[in-house]
Parts: C-alpha cells; sequence; structure tokens
C-alpha cells in the first residue's frame, strides 16, 4: 500500500517537471505579457520613465478616435473576407480535387506553393503588379482599355487590392479540406449514386454535411486571421493612403512606433476582445457539431 | 523497472536543464581589454560604411588589448530604430553605442537612466570642436544625453542635362519661374518632380512641404498652429505638385520609388540629403555630373533660408563601470575628432556638426557646402521639428489631399491635432 502511494507520488513528480518548461515557456511568453499588456492599457505610459494610472482614458481615447473605428471597420471587412470567401473557394476546390481528376496532385502542391513564399516576397510582387506601370494596368488597358488606376494609391480600391491578393492564396485552407474530403467513406458516395444522386447532389447532401466540422475549424482559423492581419498591408500600403487600409495591428503597431506604448497596449486589448467577439458569433450561428467525429464515435 | 524508468527520467530532465548552467569561459588576459558593442546604421550600402569601418580598425589597432569596438550591423533602419525603441522601453540599452535620429519623439529618450548624459562629462576642448547650435539642439532640460553628429540640409537637386532638353538654362528663384520651369518640363516629356506620399514620413515631399512652409512662415513657422495660412497655402502648393508635376504613381508611393524616378531620369527635381550624393547608383547615371544642388525658390517672404537637421545623433549607455564609461568616451572622442569626420566626409559625401578644415573636392560635395554656406538661416523640417507621430500623420493625410478627398484646411486641421503643445 504504501509501495504504492509511493509509485503514484513519484508519477506525479515526474509529470509535473516534464510540463514544467513548456509551462515556464508558456507563462513568460504568453500569460505574462498577456497581463503586462492589460495592466499598461489602464495607465498612460510612453515605454520610458514610470507608468501612471489613468483609468479607461485609453480606452475613451481609442473609441473616439475616427482612424482606430476605421481599423476596426477593416479588420471586420478582413475577417468576412477571409471567412466567406477564401474558406469556400478552398472547399469549392478541394471537392473538385478529392474527385482526383487529372492531374490533381501537381494542382494541390500548384494551389499550396505561394504558403511557402515569404509574406514579404509575395507583397512585393504585388506591389509591382499594382502599379500604375504594372502588368495588371497594362492588362486592363489593353482588353479593356480602361485607364490606368494607382490601385494601391486609391482610397477606394486600396483595401480591396490588399485583401485580394491575400484572398486568393486559398493552398493552406484547401490543404486541410481535402485532408477531411479523403477521408469521407466512398460508400456514402456508392449509396448515393445507386439512388440516382449525380455529382452535384453528391456534393451538397453528403460532402458538404461532412465536411461542416472542418469548414467551421477553417472558417474560425481564417477570421482569426483576419481579425490580426497586418504583415501585407504593412508592406504594402503602411495602413495607408489616409487610413484606407489600416487595421487594429498596423494601429497598434504605428503608436508603439510613437511611443505610445499604452495606448499600443489598448488598441491589443481591443484586438483581442474583437476576435474573441467575432469567433463566438460564429460558434454560435453555425455550431460546432462534427457529423465526421459522430459517425466515427 | 520503475526504479529505472525513474533513474532515466530524472537523467533526461537534467540534461535538459544543464545548458542553463553553462558559462563563456574568458580567458582571464581578455578581461582587461573593454569590448564595446556599436549597433551601426553605417554599414553595408550606406556612404559612410568603408570610412567607419577603416576607423574602427584603426582605433583597435591603436588601443589593442585595452579596448576593442565590435560593429553590430544594422542595415535595416526601419528595423534599427524598432530596436533601439523596444530595447530602451524593456529597460536595457540596445548597445554600448548607438545612434538616433534626434526629434521631438526620440527625445522622449532622454528620460531614460539608460543613456550617459554627455553634459558633465564633456571637456571644452572636445565640446568646442562641435557646432555650438547642434550642441544647444541636442539638449534636453540642461541633459546632453546625445551627441550632434551627422546633419544634413536638404536643398532642392536640379538634373540639369533634363532641364536644357527642355530650354532651361537657369535654375529658378521665383514660384512664377519654378512654375514656369515645370510646365516647359512636362512639355518635354518628364515628369518634373519626384513626389511621394507612402512611407511613415511621404519623405520627398515632407521635405518639398517644409520648404513651402518656411519660405512662407519663416524659419518659426512650425511654432505656429498647423492650422496658419503659411501651412494651408504650402498644403495647396503641395498638392498642385504631386497632382499636376509628378509621376502618376506619387500616391502612394515609397522613397525607393521617389529616388528610383530620379535616378532613372523619369523625373527632374528631387529632393534629398548629402548622404545621397554617395551613393554608387546616383553616380552610374548619365546625368551625374549635370546634377546641381540649388536652394529653394522663394514662394513667400522669406528667402535663402535652407532645410537642415539634425540627422543622426551618437548615444552611448550609462554605465556604473568607470573603465567601460573612460573606454565609450575614448571612442567617442576619436570618432568626433575632426580628423576622423574628414574621413568619413570625403568619402560619404554626408554634413558633420563637428568642426573641421575639410573641404570636399568632389563637385557633388562642394555643392552641399556651397549651398549651405550661402544660405542666411537655416530651419527644421517638419518631421525634425514636430516629430515623428505628426509626421505619420501628415504622410497619411497627404494621399487623400492629392486624391482632392479633403481640402488643404481640413488636411492642416488634420495634421493639427495630432500636435501636443
Amino acid at each position: 500500500m504504501q509501495a504504492a502511494g509511493t509509485k503514484d507520488r513519484w508519477v506525479w513528480v515526474a509529470r509535473f517537471l516534464f510540463l514544467l518548461p513548456v509551462f515556464l515557456l508558456f507563462f513568460f511568453f504568453f500569460i505574462y505579457p498577456f497581463f503586462f499588456t492589460v495592466l499598461t492599457s489602464f495607465t498612460s505610459w510612453r515605454g520610458i520613465g514610470s507608468m501612471k494610472f489613468n483609468g479607461f482614458a485609453n480606452y475613451t481615447k481609442l473609441i473616439s478616435d475616427p482612424t482606430f473605428r476605421k481599423a476596426i471597420g477593416n479588420n471586420i471587412i478582413w475577417a468576412l473576407c477571409q471567412g466567406f470567401i477564401q474558406v469556400p473557394l478552398a472547399a469549392l476546390v478541394a471537392m473538385i480535387l478529392v474527385r482526383k481528376p487529372f492531374g490533381w496532385r501537381t494542382l494541390r502542391t500548384i494551389y499550396y506553393l505561394p504558403n511557402v513564399i515569404s509574406t514579404v516576397a509575395l507583397a512585393m510582387v504585388w506591389i509591382a503588379i499594382y502599379n500604375v506601370e504594372g502588368p495588371l494596368n497594362a492588362i486592363l488597358r489593353t482588353l479593356f482599355g480602361q485607364e490606368s488606376r494607382n490601385w494601391l494609391g486609391n482610397p477606394d480600391t486600396a483595401l480591396f487590392a490588399v485583401i485580394f491578393q491575400t484572398v486568393i492564396y486559398i493552398g493552406y485552407f484547401m490543404i486541410i479540406l481535402l485532408a477531411a474530403a479523403m477521408n469521407i467513406p466512398q460508400s456514402l458516395y456508392e449509396a448515393a449514386k445507386i439512388d440516382g444522386a449525380g455529382t452535384l447532389k453528391q456534393e451538397i447532401y453528403i460532402t458538404l454535411p461532412m465536411l461542416r466540422g472542418t469548414l467551421i475549424t477553417t472558417m474560425t482559423l481564417a477570421m482569426a486571421y483576419g481579425m490580426r492581419h497586418f504583415e501585407s498591408t504593412f508592406l504594402m500600403t503602411g495602413g495607408g493612403p489616409a487610413y484606407a487600409t489600416t487595421t487594429m495591428g498596423i494601429d497598434l503597431y504605428l503608436r508603439m512606433d510613437a511611443l505610445r506604448y499604452s495606448e499600443a497596449s489598448t488598441a491589443g486589448v481591443f484586438l483581442i476582445i474583437m476576435g474573441t467577439l467575432v469567433i463566438t458569433i460564429l460558434r454560435k450561428v453555425f455550431g460546432s457539431s462534427d457529423p465526421m467525429s459522430e459517425m466515427a464515435q | 523497472m520503475l526504479k529505472k524508468r525513474n533513474l532515466i527520467a530524472t537523467l533526461l530532465m537534467v540534461c535538459l536543464l544543464f545548458p542553463l548552467m553553462a558559462q563563456g569561459q574568458t580567458d582571464s588576459s581578455a578581461q582587461k581589454e573593454v569590448e564595446l558593442r556599436w549597433a551601426s546604421i553605417w554599414v553595408g550600402a550606406d556612404s559612410k560604411a568603408p570610412a567607419v569601418e577603416a576607423l574602427v580598425e584603426q582605433f583597435n589597432a591603436e588601443n589593442a588589448g585595452k579596448i576593442k569596438v565590435v560593429i553590430e550591423p544594422q542595415p535595416d533602419y526601419n528595423a534599427y530604430e524598432q530596436k533601439v525603441r523596444t530595447s530602451l522601453a524593456a529597460g536595457q540599452a540596445p548597445a554600448d553605442i548607438f545612434t538616433i535620429k534626434f526629434n521631438p519623439t526620440t527625445a522622449t529618450f532622454y528620460q531614460s537612466n539608460l543613456l550617459m548624459d554627455f553634459a558633465q562629462k564633456m571637456d571644452d576642448g572636445w565640446k568646442n570642436t562641435f557646432d555650438s547650435g547642434s550642441i544647444e539642439q541636442s539638449k534636453v532640460n540642461g541633459m546632453l544625453k546625445s551627441l550632434p553628429m551627422e546633419t544634413a540640409i536638404l536643398p532642392i537637386w536640379y538634373n540639369m542635362d533634363a532641364f536644357r532638353r527642355a530650354g532651361i538654362s537657369t535654375l529658378p528663384t521665383t514660384k512664377n519661374e519654378m512654375f514656369a520651369a515645370f510646365d516647359r518640363l512636362k512639355a518635354s516629356g518628364i515628369a518634373p518632380t519626384s513626389q511621394m506620399t507612402g512611407d511613415t514620413n511621404a519623405w520627398t515631399s515632407m521635405i518639398w512641404f517644409s520648404h513651402f512652409a518656411v519660405s512662407l512662415g519663416g524659419p518659426n513657422v512650425w511654432d505656429k498652429p498647423f492650422t496658419d495660412p503659411a501651412f494651408v497655402e504650402a498644403a495647396n502648393l503641395l498638392k498642385r505638385m504631386i497632382t499636376d508635376y509628378s509621376t502618376s504613381d506619387a500616391v502612394g508611393l515609397g522613397a525607393g520609388g521617389s529616388g528610383g524616378h530620379f535616378l532613372a531620369g523619369r523625373t527632374a527635381v528631387f529632393s534629398n540629403g548629402p548622404w545621397y550624393a554617395g551613393r554608387a547608383d546616383l553616380a552610374a547615371t548619365p546625368f551625374f555630373n549635370s546634377i546641381k544642388i540649388g536652394g529653394f525658390p522663394a514662394v513667400g517672404p522669406y528667402q535663402d533660408i535652407m532645410i537642415s537637421r539634425l540627422q543622426a545623433n551618437i548615444c552611448a549607455a550609462a554605465t556604473r563601470d568607470k573603465a567601460r564609461e573612460a573606454a565609450i568616451l575614448d571612442f567617442l572622442k576619436f570618432l568626433t575628432s575632426p580628423s576622423s569626420i574628414a574621413k568619413i566626409a570625403e568619402t560619404s559625401g554626408a554634413m558633420f556638426a563637428i568642426k573641421t578644415d575639410y573641404r570636399p573636392v568632389k563637385d557633388l560635395q562642394k555643392q552641399f557646402y556651397d549651398v549651405n554656406a550661402s544660405a542666411k538661416t537655416t530651419a527644421f523640417d517638419l518631421e525634425a521639428a514636430l516629430g515623428a507621430e505628426v509626421t505619420l500623420e501628415f504622410a497619411q493625410q497627404l494621399g487623400a489631399l492629392a486624391l482632392g478627398r479633403i481640402s488643404a484646411e481640413e488636411f492642416c486641421r488634420l495634421v493639427d491635432r495630432k500636435i501636443e503643445r
């Protein structure tokens, strides 16, 4: 009895020791920065010197700042575009590739290739494409006689120009959905075929319902990315022109640049709140049931 | 079996934790040598890099065994500025020696105890090698936590080959002459000026705006509210430059594109500092020998004012280690000595706040010195006068102004709200 108790204690000690390094990393690189960010959002602090508590002044300032409100709006647009355009496009391609048409493996690789290229390199390429003298304007001029546009320099087109060059890269979500689609039992399709269901009906009544769980997961990932979007917009427009493409991430960065660290922390807290809100709404609307998991059980 | 498993688990944990206890081995003789880290932006393609590296090598050779300066290259200036800010916010100096662009935003760094205050550490001999005006500009509440090193004037660059092709042989000196010249350049098929609204400071256009504002409002125009008529008129003039006398991609364009247009001969008039004169790609242009550096045509009642700024101030980490402090001061005295500065100026074309007997022989550098000498007075540019945050707002709203989304009055009002008074 005593030997069994001692053995249990050692097992728990071993578990604790193995978990300790990961927990320490998690604490110092996530928990501590998170609470430090929340704490500094209630102070006035310029990165140098002491922090002075100022209550909700930073929150009031940001909410009443039209630039920050614009950033929140842009992030919501990003989230909606990624969740409701990028993911459905990825699902469509996955549903075609799962049928294994000729060259499907090559197509799978081609679709995924942009995801292994750095965001910086892609942003530089698209800056050249969107340039007034760039190939996009040349093609539109040749085919439709359209005047050249400054796609990234015009507040009316800049946001969607930047979103477009992200949304068309569906490879990452396509791979996830393709893997899930390949796990759908073939017996379901055979039964449907016997019952006279064509390809389209099979996709609507079998593939999509079976992919529900994975679709919700990929939409959650896509919308989360949209809410925290920063890189390509910062590289391509810096949040301009006239803050037309600014996001909460860029706003946070620019406030930090101006040594307004407490306001940047406040922007960070808003980012977390908005992101959580969007994901929660998504889950509430679409639920979280996964027919594939239920079938497996 | 369990004891063996526990023993293996314990050994694994020890192996994981052991590296945390590792310490570097030091040679006891090397402990006497003070190693100074210099996070230097004057590396790589920067025109000052070769001279700076040679000076560091010279200093290390002369102080072998006592002081060794190690350059930590910082080729990406934006990333470097970020490093300085975050290091200071995290409570540590980015290096023993580093530079900052001194302006109202970076003046906040003086509140930190991490920077060495040179006010009490400079003897008169050393202080007198500096331009006194630059020393005073670098002080904040009596503290001198950075030494003015590189200064810059921001004149106008004219491609005289393009001017001659358009039938213009002299530089414009008034507003009417300027626009007449630009009309002729446009008619000859060349965009008259390089402009830009991109990056965090709309650099080239910011310089043009500064010239306009100072010519209209005087050298102390930056003390006035940004809604002052001088700024509104300057905004209207800049808008005209961007929409009528620049390239079609000016809105949203960055400094690389703006400079690139000038280097490629697509624009005839540019603005930048003396460091640009030392660039290899500039020297390779077919019109290099036809570049003329000039003052700005007077668009207002104030004339012969040159826009200038403290381009780089050098800072040092505060330290309680007397040997380290002495080593830092020794190196900085060497680096800022007239002979060292003359060597850097000669090869780079840059201008400095240290008085030297150096006078350039290369034509382009000589022109900078001549233009600086002929100016009656100097004034800051917008970024140097009002700081990074105001300049960012200027850059962001400039695109809207150029596209006609906002009026010049609205533009000035939006920028004015960012100015802390």
